[in-house]
């Protein structure tokens, strides 16, 4: 596919993930993350983040948004802003009141759509090395959480169930693995073609 | 004409570039972690127990006064019961269905009757397991629970809510969040209440901390 034809559909692809993670905020989808840990935290906020991302993908470009390239240089405040994000709503208080109050959950659909838009604001800016210590953070800060939640005996949500809990916990470090996976694919990736292009200068 | 950017210039665009991320980076980092702090009393509490028990400890809250009805299907209210006597009380909340974690409150409470009565502080700590099952637990399921845990009046009292519709601000007075679970049971947040005679919950413990819930709750006794 060309990069047109790509941009075109990942926006598609964006604005459906925006759509169906906003949905399950809304009932009757609602009951899902409200008795599930793992359809709340594993498939709510990854499609979220993953919206945001991919329509901050397709107005990235625009002369308006490169007015804000000066405040974010090797994509570091972008970086640093979805990483408290994340954190945020790794706190198992943040996920219990998200479930009860709906100013919350509206605060959590905004800011991890922020988060996506971010981070993809942050990666195309940044050296490989500084990608690396972020993505590393995270995909730790994932796989730290996850074991956790699956190995306490205490219910860390008094909105899940402890077996919901551990779902959610075993997901989470899966989820952490495969973006870590992820990134290193597509660092490869980059790497080979930027190899393959032929030198420009002599 | 054509701009040409010399070396100079350009040094300078990418140095105020720099402290711009940098200003707007520290910024991204103060308000992060305003809001983690805020949210968490100061990073004290992560989960939402922990925060309601710092929460309590900091400020007690009076408890509302709802209608209860008991196993003899007699009517009062939360605070006339509370009020008898100048009895500190460790409440608990059950429905009596329950196979799993009201059990084992259950023997934690059977442990702590069986201590009052050794230390003879009948007068002084008083045992209150309230039922947020109103419609499940009519005077006969009650009755049935309070021969089944073995309890002495003159120590442990069993109440239900006298109406289903005060269900929602009892539990959000004491914080409690009931979810369903498997075979029409109930999952919740299970622990010790320390409540005053006036009303005032002044304690949460865990209920795996029954001793330290009964020295708390003499050493709040007026």
């Amino acid at each position: 596919m060309n990069r047109i034809g790509w941009q075109r559909s990942s926006s598609w692809i964006g604005l459906a993930l925006c759509g169906l993670g906003c949905a399950l905020s809304v009932p009757p989808w609602r009951s899902l993350i409200e008795q599930s840990m793992v359809w709340h935290m594993v498939i709510q906020m990854p499609m979220l983040v993953g919206g945001g991302w991919l329509l901050a993908g397709s107005g990235i470009q625009a002369p308006k948004m490169q007015r804000f390239a000066d405040w974010n240089r090797f994509g570091l405040t972008g970086f640093i802003a979805s990483q408290l994000i994340a954190a945020y709503w790794m706190l198992p208080l943040a996920i219990d009141r998200a479930v009860v109050l709906p100013r919350t959950d509206v605060f959590k659909l905004v800011s991890l759509l922020a988060c996506g838009a971010l981070l993809k604001a942050s990666f195309g800016r940044s050296p490989a090395v500084l990608q690396l210590f972020f993505v590393g953070y995270a995909v730790s800060m994932l796989s730290a959480a996850g074991v956790f939640l699956a190995s306490t005996d205490r219910r860390l949500c008094n909105a899940y169930s402890l077996d919901s809990q551990w779902n959610a916990g075993s997901s989470v470090v899966a989820l952490g693995v495969a973006l870590g996976c992820a990134w290193a694919w597509r660092l490869v990736r980059d790497t080979r073609r930027a190899q393959a292009r032929p030198q420009a200068r002599h | 004409m054509d701009k040409k950017s010399s070396p100079v210039a350009d040094g300078r665009t990418e140095a105020v570039g720099l402290w711009k991320t940098f200003a707007t980076s520290v910024v991204a980092i103060v308000i992060g972690l305003a809001c983690l702090l805020q949210a968490t009393a100061g990073g004290n509490a992560f989960t939402t127990e922990t925060l309601r028990r710092t929460e309590v400890a900091d400020a007690p809250s009076q408890v509302p006064d709802l209608a209860i009805r008991d196993a003899a299907g007699h009517r009062s209210t939360l605070r006339e019961l509370l009020a008898g006597g100048e009895r500190v009380w460790i409440v608990d909340f059950v429905y009596t269905r329950c196979q799993t974690v009201c059990t084992t409150l259950g023997s934690v409470f059977q442990q702590l009757q069986q201590q009052i009565r050794q230390r003879g502080l009948e007068g002084r700590v008083g045992l209150l397991s309230v039922s947020f099952d109103p419609a499940n637990d009519t005077a006969e399921s009650l009755r049935a629970y309070l021969d089944r845990m073995q309890m002495d009046p003159a120590i442990w009292h069993l109440v239900s809510l006298d109406s289903p519709l005060d269900r929602r601000e009892l539990l959000d007075a004491f914080g409690i969040m009931v979810i369903p679970a498997p075979l029409g049971e109930f999952e919740h947040n299970a622990a010790l209440h320390l409540v005053t005679g006036r009303g005032m919950l002044v304690r949460i413990l865990d209920y795996d901390d029954a001793a330290l819930a009964l020295e708390t709750a003499l050493a709040a006794v007026p």
